[in-house]
């Protein structure tokens, strides 16, 4: 019919039309950072990353909004791991070439069993209050005359009412079965078990205050926490605790580094101090700059290289003794900093990875 | 030949013979009183001359310039007054060119560049930004927290410790990029403007404001009291250049412009003037025909004055139009009158004539133009519908000035005897083939086969190849900078030297959040916000975004020892408080006073409209899948944002308004001609032009805006006007019986010399545009001009042309002789359609 022909067009150009108008109407509600799956974007190896580790020979990196991001190449081409998460990430580190957590912002702790390429949750924020409360509830229950636990328990109850919102800002494993999680005001957690469990271990730091615990780092057998003020924490095995150190500068420590014998701290302003027993006493290292040192790492001849927030390259010949800066362009700010096979280093920050060259 | 309709009217040497009582209503009244009418059109010039100087005003408006009921600007008008960091602000950069920012009188300069600024009126003092502000800060965290202190050192006395103090500042106060330039050669002023200036109470004067600028900063510090150099539009030599960039500074700049474009107005009078007087010979009524002319661009001023539209950079086109116009009907009333007198007719008779003879028809043309003009009106941004109005007053005003004044001031002082004998003559010898008969002979030739034939296939070659081209039109504006300006001009320039020395470019699109107070502060708005703002990033036609959730990680970070790990938004509603309360001092632009309202910035790297579409499609995309009622995702706000709603009205007014213009041409020529191949006749070459117009507009890379949607307009309701002088004498006397050939060569004999008249005229009119130093006035006058010309030689070579094909002998020889709807007169000559007799030049 001429007539049918002549207004299926229209007809159809109107159907488009409403179509055009509603839309895809997707339901617009919002997804928990912890609900939504991290985004593949080719920005992700260039935009800002927090943290950088080796997994063997691989090279593993955690930033923003879920992005892990992993090169195995020695940092030349990066591939997205695929993440359950899109909360900020902060740090990892791997028990060996295969086995690997990662922590950030609202309690996330990831584990990946296949270098890093892929990830799943073990623990988030929304379940840390509860843990907390219920381990010191029973603690009380159990001690009814100790006075602490009821304390500890309340503060896990505090920890319940907050939600999710619980930043992990640092992480070690001793190998696949025994680690440590620690974040803000004095968090910490431990697993004997890689992870499928977690014990709270606030009563085990000697940070009364409750100060940010920011970096935990193992050098050779010992085991060392940075944290806020001053904040210097050493595992004493024989008293199942986290002893305080006596530390030589009350503003924040971002990390600590060493080879056996040698321990250095470093955090804000420029400040690093130097221990050569183990961390009971320290001796100021003068850096010459005034910019927070946020990452450190050791070359392969075992130099120590730092990197402060305004970019600065520092390295010491003399096993952290004495600093000298590096000439480097351009400075951009660096978070992580880690030694790569190929004798350069790779570094994360503001601007997602670069790589300096060895020299 | 030539001279069949001159016949139909008596020669009257003596006005004694001459009957006053003959002639219509409107002649008699107008006529039989002359020196009254001339007395009230003298007054009325007066008048109006009086209301277009005092009431007339030079404004350039930013919000007329953008389509109005777009829902994307309405959001934006919507919110405009919550949206200070897409505000009005003016960009000032002091440029070092020996040397950089660390030089002690650098500073000095910068310094009473800095109080000048600060005390000019308009200025928002408060939120000023420079190297000297005391708001200009860097901080530091501490061991005891936030350090902090002015990037200028308190006591700075231009001492070498001092100038390195300052160096340290600005390193810590991140202010490389943004205040000062990456390559520290200059640094920049921040200067956001007043709605409305606290003393007077009244907006800012632009142009005012962009002069002060010229004057009190560039004179004295670029180019040192030579404000010769400046006015040249030349680069100052001196040691120090000032860069300015903002819509305030656009504005004046516009403003200048068209100042400047008021003094093409001269050069277009004076090119009627040489035309008129080549074509008559005779000064008087050449004086006289420019002078009409002249009333009409005084009435029609005055009107607009009196109405209280404003003249800006769009309907300042509207005078030169009706200046033209005017022109070109003015000259045919004088040739009619001029051959009259020189048959030996007296002038008031001859006048009389002439206004008999072309009274219905001019206004039958003044209608096609307006035609032209009121389609205009469909498309919805207020200076096009200004423009339309004003030009239809413009119309509605030569119905006065050029059908009534000219031939009653005729009347009074009549031609010029030699002028009258020499426009006989050239007639005479037109009609014996030589002078003009000569090219009269040659276009008759295209009623012949052959060359129809071959003129017909050119056309659609030309066609086919335009239209092929025309596929690569695109929307929108394809240089950078301000599109307003040329990309050459100082503006431009110095906007490309702030765009490379700085981080930022400045084509912002802005999506706004809206949310009930205090909602911008909720964990999952900011989220949101993050999330689009990511999403945009992806698209590489994004450098990068800024809103309130940039600052709230940085403050958050700061607060926890600017711990990196820590720049993050946090789910505390306290800490997230903490950081929209310090970014309300830092960064008061990212969210309105009742944090109801924050834009997610995007910074782009151009403004070409597929970058805009990608854009759009992206943002557009997600504010659909996360808008709720209690928090909305609205496009758009920045420069890239109106310029993407613009672009989108355009798109679709440029194909609406081709429709209805074409329709309406299409219906006045059916009613014109009743004939719908004649119709087709007149069409076509109409269309070619067109074509031919996107192709040229795609090879000189122009692309469809504001500015370029009345050309094709205008161009096509003024360019049937060739066709409707042509083919109505044609038609009339091949409806006679005529052979085309013949009916080509009378009409063109007849009409031939104002369709060149006509088409000259009106590109003079407009050409000088070309030399506009706004760009898309320029873009204007050389389409215009292109399509007046081309539309008239367009007319002259197809309609023989086509007419061959489609108005061919055998449709006239088959049918009956034309018949009058009227009461059939003795005379069968006198029954003639009224347009041809327009034509009886």
């Amino acid at each position: 019919m001429a007539c049918s022909r002549k207004w299926a067009p229209w007809a159809l150009a109107l159907a488009m039309a409403v179509a055009g108008v509603q839309g895809p109407a997707r339901a617009a509600g919002y997804v928990d950072v912890l609900d939504l799956p991290a985004k593949p974007s080719a920005l992700a190896v260039l935009s800002p990353l927090r943290d950088v580790t080796r997994a063997g020979d691989r090279l593993v990196a955690v930033g923003p909004r879920g992005h892990i991001v992993y090169s195995d190449n020695q940092g030349q081409d990066w591939h997205q791991a695929s993440v359950p998460v899109s909360a900020d990430l902060n740090a990892l580190v791997f028990a060996n070439a295969r086995e690997g957590w990662a922590v950030g912002n609202d309690g996330v702790v990831l584990h990946s069993r296949d270098g890093g390429a892929s990830w799943a949750r073990q623990l988030d924020g929304r379940q840390i209050g509860t843990l907390v409360e219920a381990h010191y509830q029973a603690l009380a229950k159990a001690h009814p005359d100790d006075p602490q636990w009821p304390a500890f328990a309340a503060e896990g109850q505090r920890l319940v009412e907050e939600g999710a919102d619980k930043p992990l800002l640092g992480v070690w494993f001793v190998d696949a079965r025994h680690g440590y999680v620690v974040g803000v005001f004095n968090l910490i957690l431990r697993t004997d078990d890689g992870g499928n469990s977690w014990v709270p271990m606030q009563d085990r730091t000697d940070n009364p205050q409750g100060l940010h615990l920011n970096a935990i780092h193992a050098i050779g057998d010992e085991l060392y926490v940075a944290g806020e003020q001053g904040l210097l924490l050493k595992w004493q095995a024989g008293q199942q605790r986290f002893v305080s150190l006596p530390s030589p500068y009350q503003g924040t420590w971002f990390g600590v580094l060493g080879k056996p014998g040698e321990v250095l701290a470093y955090g804000l302003r420029g400040h690093v101090a130097r221990s050569s027993d183990g961390g009971q006493s320290w001796a100021r290292v003068n850096t010459g700059v005034t910019q927070s040192i946020t990452a450190a790492s050791i070359d392969s001849n075992g130099d120590y290289w730092l990197f402060s927030q305004a970019g600065q390259v520092l390295r010491s010949r003399d096993g952290g003794l004495s600093f000298a800066v590096q000439p480097q362009v351009p400075p951009a700010p660096v978070t992580a900093a880690v030694q790569a096979r190929s004798n350069g280093t790779v570094l994360v920050g503001e601007r997602g990875v670069r790589v300096l060259p060895a020299r | 030949m030539a001279n069949i309709k001159q016949d139909t009217l008596p020669v009257i040497r003596d006005l004694k013979d001459f009957d006053p009582r003959s002639g219509n209503l409107l002649e008699r009244m107008v006529f039989n009183y002359r020196p009254l009418f001339m007395l009230f059109m003298v007054l009325v010039t007066g008048v109006l001359g009086y209301l277009a100087l005092t009431r007339l005003e030079l404004r350039p408006s930013f919000e007329k310039m953008i389509p109005q009921s777009q829902p994307y600007i309405q959001n934006y008008l919507d919110n405009r007054k919550s949206l200070r960091g897409l505000g009005n602000s003016v960009r000032v950069v002091v440029e070092n060119t020996q040397g950089d920012i660390f030089d002690p009188e650098y500073l000095t300069v910068l310094k009473q560049i800095n109080d000048e600024l600060f005390l000019a009126q308009g200025v928002d003092r408060a939120w000023m930004k420079s190297l000297w502000s005391p708001g200009v800060r860097w901080t530091e965290v501490t061991e005891e927290g936030f350090q902090g202190g002015t990037v200028m050192p308190d006591d700075y006395q231009g001492k070498p410790a001092d100038i390195e103090q300052l160096r340290q500042n600005i390193n810590r106060a991140g202010i490389v990029g943004s205040l000062v330039a990456t390559d520290f050669k200059s640094s920049m002023l921040v200067v956001p403007l007043l709605d409305h200036d606290l003393a007077t109470g009244r907006g800012i004067d632009y142009r005012q404001f962009s002069q002060m600028l010229e004057q009190q900063l560039r004179d004295k510090y670029e180019y040192a009291g030579d404000s010769k150099a400046r006015r040249a539009g030349e680069e100052g030599h001196g040691k120090y250049k000032v860069r300015v960039i903002g819509f305030a500074k656009l504005m004046g700049d516009l403003s200048d412009g068209l100042v400047q474009v008021m003094m093409f107005f001269a050069l277009a009078v004076g090119t009627s003037l040489l035309i008129i007087y080549l074509y008559t010979r005779c000064v008087r009524s050449t004086l006289l025909v420019v002078c009409c002319s002249l009333a009409a661009v005084v009435w029609q001023l005055g009107i607009v004055g009196w109405l209280g539209y404003a003249i800006d950079p769009y309907s300042i086109l509207v005078p030169f139009l009706i200046f033209a116009i005017g022109v070109s009907h003015a000259a045919q009333k004088m040739n009619g009158i001029m051959q009259d007198i020189g048959r030996g007719t007296h002038r008031q008779v001859a006048a009389r004539y002439t206004f008999r003879r072309l009274f219905v028809a001019g206004v039958t043309a003044l209608l096609a133009d307006a035609v032209g003009f009121a389609v205009l009106m469909l498309i919805d941004i207020p200076v096009i519908k200004d423009l339309a109005i004003t030009a239809s007053i413009g119309v509605a005003v030569l119905i006065f000035t050029s059908l009534l004044l000219i031939p009653v001031a005729l009347s009074y002082v009549g031609v010029g005897r030699k002028a009258a004998e020499r426009a006989l003559r050239i007639d005479r010898r037109a009609a014996e083939h030589r002078g003009f008969g000569k090219l009269w002979d040659a276009l008759d030739r295209f009623t012949t086969r052959k060359w129809a034939t071959g003129a017909v296939l050119v056309a659609v070659l030309m066609g086919a190849v335009g239209f092929w081209a025309s596929l690569q039109l695109k929307i929108g504006d394809l240089d950078s900078g301000a599109p307003e300006l040329r990309a050459d001009s100082r503006y431009n320039r110095d906007n490309a030297y702030i765009t490379r020395h700085y981080a930022l470019s400045s084509d912002l699109f802005a999506v706004m959040i809206k949310t009930p107070p205090e909602g911008c502060l909720s964990y999952q708005t900011l989220m949101l916000a993050d999330r689009l703002a990511w999403e945009l990033q992806q698209y590489p036609g994004v450098q990068t975004t800024v809103s309130l959730v940039n600052a709230v990680r940085q403050i958050t970070a700061g607060s926890f020892e600017g711990n990196p790990k820590m720049s993050s938004l946090q789910r505390n509603q306290d800490m997230l408080n903490y950081a929209a309360q310090q970014a309300s001092v830092n960064a008061p632009e990212l969210f309105n006073n009742d944090c109801s309202l924050m834009p997610v910035i995007a910074y782009l790297k151009d403004h070409k409209a597929q970058t805009l579409d990608d854009v759009v499609a992206i943002a557009d995309r997600f504010a659909r899948e996360n808008s709720t009622p209690e928090r909305q995702f609205m496009l758009a706000a920045g420069s890239a944002g109106i310029e993407a709603a613009t672009n989108i009205v355009v798109r679709d007014a440029n194909r609406t308004m081709l429709l209805f213009v074409y329709l309406a041409v299409t219906l006045f020529c059916l009613i014109t001609f009743r004939s719908w191949r004649a119709t087709l006749v007149a069409l076509l070459p109409l269309v070619l032009t067109s074509v031919l117009c996107e192709a040229l507009m795609v090879a000189m890379g122009i692309g469809v805006k504001v500015a370029t949607l009345p050309v094709i307009a205008l161009g096509v309701g003024i360019g049937v006007d060739y066709a409707l002088y042509l083919l109505s004498v044609q038609l009339h006397y091949q409806r006679q019986g005529r052979s085309l050939g013949e009916a080509y060569q009378n009409a063109v004999a007849f009409t031939g010399r104002v369709v060149g008249l006509v088409g000259i005229t009106l590109a003079a009119g407009v050409v000088g545009w070309a030399w506009s130093p706004i760009k898309f006035q320029a873009d204007m006058g050389i389409l215009l001009t292109f399509m007046f010309l081309w539309n008239m030689l367009g007319a002259l070579v197809l309609i023989p042309a086509l007419s061959y094909f489609l108005l061919p002998d055998k449709r006239f020889v088959a049918a009956e002789p034309e018949t009058c709807a009227a009461p059939t007169p003795p005379d069968e000559r006198v029954c003639q359609p009224q347009a041809p007799t327009r034509m009886s030049a």
